[in-house]
């Protein structure tokens, strides 16, 4: 009953804000209440082991949308919660119009809903619904060239999603049915039929548009980079991550594991040499956005459960830190007047210093120091990644994701001049507990034993020291030597070739299994 | 099988939206090429559940005879609403950016935007 709930009772606070504008704010804060309750009832029974599945539409299973309820469905969830918490306070003394709680309550209903649906056309209204809400928060600024980034938004969105609604048409055409269960059924008979394969490219084609993987989501840098702070890590915390669920969903289902292994590559490496180059630290914050999905495709990919597990973990984490970042460089960018890096560094006086707090934790958070999130979820994904090729892989990742966040570390210096409100101060305090308690929160997902299996033990410290070390030797090394990457690719018509071109490529590489 | 050109149908549609979508750089004609991608997605869906000689799936009918899939059409309905609400807010942006930058070119709005941003 609880999975329903959620995403309607947030719908219902998402209308009663339109009804009085006045009381937006009060609704906010009883909608994260309610929603408080529902989550905890939701836990309490998944942790009794009931079971937590909910067919609508008076339907039996097959026919009816299928709701159930996870722990990995309840953690997502959680994450999305504590989110919606941290921008209630980031933005409570901001003159907002009631309409931005709209599109809040929305955004979050169906990101409750997207995390515990098992049906496919219920996913592709959820995502499109996402789109939309999304579409209008980055617009919300109404300045022109946010108005431009969520359009270009729009247009890709919508196109990849018309790809995954053809991907739904083949699965029904031969599975007759949009159950995902049902369909690993059916998929588990014949995984090498053409369909499977056809529905499989179509499928996580038109998702990884809206899951920001590289190739995909060209759309990305500009959309997250020019929203306003409080939008920006909604859409990296929450939006992203909905594609990723659903990107995961489907790896339980079809046959993916190469495509995902390159698919994970290509965007983490792409990511970090686009992060490693950009001169401003809200595109360095996109962009890494993309490298770090890069790290969750290569954990779904590697086809272990373990693996997945770690994966997932990482997702949350990423989820707190990279909201944090994005809150507090975009006060910093607010308060300076620009987000241009060198203009940051040079006026970093202005920069208050529970920012500058917010900004250490932040990046001690992405880089992986041992007791915060990044160290955690990374170490249980790595351990879980066998062939040592792999391993190494993902520990080159790490290293340039080292080398992207050494060059936000000057903002540290100098002396601050600046105050933050409280609010701010709340919400950065609330981000990064979480941060911080990561270790111990992330035994909900992860089994204990695999945890401290993977992150008490000297071979995991040793690495991290030497990832960072090495991090910090590449910044070194590539900083007094510029180079630049094609930036013609973020144009929307570039980004639907591009779009099409990566299609393909999956294509081929469904085949390769 | 009419069920067939229906679906082959769709797939020119689709691809005649793909290259206005790439080829046009005018908003508008882009958004059309959207919607035309979209009609293609959703003109597939229900030729996919069509059958030549079946009924109107109906309670009603007479239980032998052979009816069209009705779950196709019940959810192209949700698909063409989505698509409405996507073309009406796109064009409410396109009105928006027409009035900072007056022209309708990606191009030209591309290189204005990226201009204000330095």
């Amino acid at each position: 009953m609880e999975l329903i709930l959620l995403p309607l009772v947030r719908f219902l606070f998402g209308g009663l804000s339109t009804a009085s504008a006045r009381a937006a704010r009060a609704f906010a804060i009883l909608a994260l209440a309610v929603d408080a309750v529902l989550l905890g009832r939701l836990a309490l029974a998944l942790a009794r082991g009931a079971e937590a599945s909910l067919v609508l539409g008076g339907w039996e299973r097959g026919l009816g949308i299928a709701f159930s309820g996870d722990q990995i469905g309840l953690t997502f969830a959680a994450l999305i919660w504590g989110l919606a918490v941290a921008v209630l306070l980031y933005t409570w003394r901001d003159d907002l119009r009631p309409y931005f709680y709209v599109l809040l309550h929305l955004l979050i209903g169906a990101a409750y809903a997207m995390v515990f649906t098992k049906d496919l056309f219920n996913a592709y209204v959820i995502l499109e619904l996402l789109t939309l809400a999304s579409f209008l928060l980055v617009g919300y600024g109404r300045r022109p060239r946010q108005i431009w980034a969520s359009l270009n938004y729009l247009v890709l969105c919508s196109l990849g999603m018309s790809l995954f609604l053809l991907g739904v048409a083949v699965v029904y055409y031969h599975a007759g049915t949009f159950d995902l269960g049902a369909l690993a059924a059916e998929v588990a008979a014949d995984p090498s039929a053409p369909w499977v394969r056809l529905a499989a490219t179509l499928l996580v084609g038109g998702v990884a548009v809206k899951a920001g993987v590289f190739l995909f989501s060209l759309w990305l840098p500009s959309a997250h980079a020019r929203a306003t702070p409080a939008v920006s890590a909604l859409l990296s915390g929450v939006v992203v991550k909905m594609g990723v669920v659903e990107i995961f969903r489907l790896s339980e289902v079809f046959p993916l594991e190469p495509t995902l292994l390159v698919l994970g590559f290509a965007t983490a490496l792409l990511g970090l040499l686009y992060a490693i180059q950009t001169r401003d630290a809200k595109r360095l914050l996109a962009f890494s956005t993309l490298s770090q999905i890069g790290y969750l495709l290569i954990g779904f990919g590697a086809g272990t459960a373990a693996a997945k597990l770690g994966a997932l973990d990482y997702a949350v984490a990423h989820g707190l830190f990279k909201g944090l970042l994005f809150l507090a460089v975009g006060e910093a960018a607010r308060l300076v007047g620009t987000s241009d890096l060198r203009t940051l560094i040079s006026n970093r006086n202005a920069i208050p210093r529970a920012t500058r707090l917010a900004l250490l934790v932040g990046i001690l958070g992405i880089v992986g120091i041992p007791p915060f999130a990044g160290f955690a979820a990374k170490s249980v994904l790595e351990s879980a990644l066998h062939p040592a090729l792999l391993h190494a892989g993902v520990g080159l990742i790490s290293v340039g994701t080292v080398a992207s966040f050494a060059k936000l570390l000057p903002l540290l210096g100098g002396r601050s001049t600046g105050r933050s409100d409280r609010a701010r101060i709340a919400a950065y305090g609330w981000l990064a507990t979480a941060i911080v308690l990561f270790l111990p929160l992330s035994s909900a997902l992860v089994p204990r034993s695999i945890l401290s299996a993977a992150c008490w033990t000297w071979p995991a410290y040793l690495e991290t020291a030497v990832v960072i070390l090495l991090g910090l030797g590449l910044r070194r090394l590539v900083r007094d030597r510029p180079f630049r990457l094609p930036t013609a690719v973020f144009r929307i018509e570039e980004g639907t070739l591009v779009i099409l071109a990566s299609l393909l490529l999956v294509f081929c590489l469904v085949h390769v299994v | 099988m009419v069920g067939l050109n229906g679906v082959t149908i769709s797939v020119v549609l689709f691809g005649i939206g793909l290259l206005g979508l790439v080829l046009r750089r005018d908003l508008v004609v882009k958004l059309l090429a959207l919607g035309l991608v979209n009609s293609a997605v959703i003109l597939c869906l229900v030729s996919l559940g069509a059958r030549p000689d079946g009924a109107p799936p109906i309670l009603a009918t007479p239980a032998a005879s052979a009816i069209v899939d009705p779950l196709p059409q019940a959810i192209v309905l949700s698909a063409i609403v989505i698509n409405f609400a996507i073309l009406a807010l796109a064009l409410v942006f396109v009105m928006l950016l027409v009035e900072r930058y007056h022209t309708t070119d990606s191009h030209r709005i591309e290189r204005a935007s990226a201009a204000e941003e330095d």
